[in-house]
């Protein structure tokens, strides 16, 4: 994509804290109504990423720009077009919801006569009108999630960026950040999520990010991703801890091959085709190892996450059965 | 990047006014809607004029009938018209206290990261706090006084007690930008509470508040004369009694005019570092 079309745009964005390098040559650019999602276990530099991003922290080396401004150069022209929702809902807990967003309408100079419209157009449009005139400290954190990532949409952002919308929340809140998350990106916004969730990048994002320790380690749409493992996988489970031992044993010189004692199950991918999953079964039968089951299945961005990085990501057990 | 959504040229954004007027008047109009914010967030916790007074209260009373017979009959005075100046200065300086301990826990709270991500200017932040500090002090000083003239305190003149009044307040507003200052620096609440014993119970003992300064040792009495709170006591002293002294007015204004000049800035950087 042409530097013209980009709305966020990371060039080598890197930050050190001491010995650390919180972010290593972090680039990427994401257009008008895009969802980049930024991916990788806690602390591998997303929040730093955003915060560089966002003028909340300095840009050691590398550079960004915001709708075509330098935000180490002109942050206060990068404030006036950017909205951001952290990780902590950012809002005043003693204010009520259209009071909050009455203030930050005000500080982001909205004209007086398009502040009321423009706060009860949000207020209806996320469904916070049974709770908008109570104090935000009595909200639970469904709700308290939804004021601040509105919040940030007060002045129409062209930049949105979400820093882990959903951690901590329950299902419901999470499908209805998801929500609104796909109606902004129709509406033009260009915006970028953080997230230790493979299924919600999976399911919002245009374009995944995957980075660990501050680097970059993979880039691509999710199908790429996925592709990037690049075999099917064959899914075998044992009924007994013998078997799986004698499993794990057997299949230990496959490349690629990874257990999993609890579940006693073994992945094993496949590169050659039907005949190599039936030469490794029979192997197995013929070993005496029982086998309850087993899949062929297409591999999942978990398989590709675990492949990149070496550490599984979050399971994102609330959604799935 | 990739051709997975239309590419469409962003709008061109307009670019930010950062000429000295287009900043004077950005900052005018975030400081009155941090004002009207922090007037809210004033009027839903009334405990805290109770807190705003109640170390004034205290003063008062337990100074003039715990202490004032043996102080008064020294000083050969009567002792409640020399306190309660000095109660009103204690008052005021308490109020900074409290904005010490609110800016921290203000900035412990995630609002915080979001202002420094808006298009505001950053001093109004600060100085919406101390703004609504002051007003709430305002209040607190004339329930001390209501209280005060209960206990049968005579001001000289109306106009006298509300130059006291006003110095006071003034002084208070400097020491509140001191108190934000710490804050910013410090970060943690329950760090800043501690913290301000170091500084507030010096400057509030030794000083002519709740005594003389011929009173103390000598070693001490340079300091007792000249540090800000004994000036403030001074001067409020002289308006309250309709014999205000041009020296303790010029120290007292040069005080609250340098701690604003130092900490208005420091405590704005401060805030903007990174914690």
């Amino acid at each position: 994509m042409s530097r013209m079309n980009s709305v966020i745009e990371a060039a080598g964005l890197t930050k050190r804290f001491g010995d650390v390098v919180a972010a290593d040559g972090v680039t990427f650019s994401i257009g008008r109504g895009q969802v980049l999602g930024l991916l990788g276990p806690n602390g591998a530099g997303k929040t730093t990423a955003v915060k560089m991003l966002t003028t909340l922290l300095s840009i050691d080396s590398g550079s960004a720009r915001i709708a075509g401004f330098d935000v180490a150069r002109d942050p206060e022209s990068v404030r006036q077009v950017i909205g951001l929702a952290g990780q902590a809902a950012a809002v005043d807990e003693k204010l009520t919801a259209r009071e909050n967003l009455e203030l930050f309408a005000r500080l982001y100079k909205l004209p007086r006569n398009r502040r009321r419209s423009r706060i009860n157009e949000l207020i209806d449009r996320f469904d916070m009108g049974s709770f908008a005139d109570r104090p935000a400290a009595t909200y639970s954190g469904g709700q308290r999630r939804r004021l601040d990532i509105v919040a940030a949409l007060v002045a129409e952002p062209l930049a949105l960026f979400l820093d882990e919308p959903t951690t901590g929340l329950d299902p419901r809140g999470r499908a209805e950040v998801w929500d609104s998350v796909r109606a902004l990106a129709a509406a033009g916004t260009a915006i970028l999520l953080t997230t230790q969730y493979l299924d919600e990048a999976d399911r919002l994002a245009d374009h995944i990010v995957v980075i660990d320790q501050g680097r970059t380690v993979a880039t691509g749409t999710p199908v790429e991703l996925k592709a990037e493992v690049g075999r099917d996988i064959l899914e075998i489970h044992v009924p007994t801890d013998g078997d799986f031992a004698r499993a794990r044993e057997l299949t230990a010189a496959v490349p690629g091959a990874s257990v999993n004692a609890d579940r006693r199950q073994v992945d094993v991918p496949i590169t050659e085709g039907a005949e190599q999953s039936l030469r490794l079964l029979r192997t197995l039968e013929e070993s005496g190892v029982r086998i309850d089951d087993f899949q062929l299945r297409q591999p999942t961005l978990d398989d590709t996450f675990l492949a990149l990085t070496g550490s599984p990501t979050k399971p994102l057990e609330e959604v799935q059965p | 990047m990739t051709a997975t959504a239309q590419p469409t040229t962003a709008e061109p954004a307009i670019a930010a006014d950062v000429s000295a007027l287009g900043r004077l008047r950005r900052s005018t109009e975030d400081t009155a809607t941090m004002l009207w914010r922090d007037m809210i967030r004033t009027a839903r916790q009334p405990e805290m004029l109770v807190f705003a007074v109640v170390m004034g209260v205290f003063f008062l009373v337990l100074f003039n009938y715990v202490f004032g017979g043996a102080i008064g009959m020294g000083a050969g005075v009567d002792y409640l018209q020399f306190l309660v100046p000095g109660v009103f200065v204690i008052t005021a300086l308490q109020g900074a206290q409290q904005t010490s301990m609110g800016f921290a826990a203000d900035l412990a709270e995630g609002v915080t990261d979001r202002f420094r991500s808006l298009p505001m200017s950053q001093v109004a932040v600060i100085a919406g706090r101390t703004i609504a500090d002051a007003v709430r002090n305002l209040i607190g000083l004339i329930l001390v006084a209501l209280l005060a003239l209960v206990m049968g305190y005579r001001f000289d003149s109306a106009a006298g007690a509300v130059a006291a009044i006003a110095l006071t307040t003034a002084i208070g507003f400097s020491f509140s930008w001191l108190g934000a200052a710490i804050a910013a620096k410090v970060r943690q609440p329950d760090m800043v509470g501690m913290l301000s014993m170091f500084w507030l119970f010096p400057l509030m003992l030794a000083s002519t508040a709740f005594t003389p300064a011929d009173s103390m040792p000598g070693w001490l009495q340079p300091f007792a004369t000249y540090q800000p709170i004994s000036v403030a006591a001074d001067a409020v002293r002289g308006l309250c009694e309709g014999t205000p002294a041009t020296t303790d007015l010029t120290l007292a204004a040069a005080w609250t005019i340098g701690l604003l000049v130092v900490f208005v800035p420091v405590s704005v950087r401060l805030y903007q570092q990174s914690p």
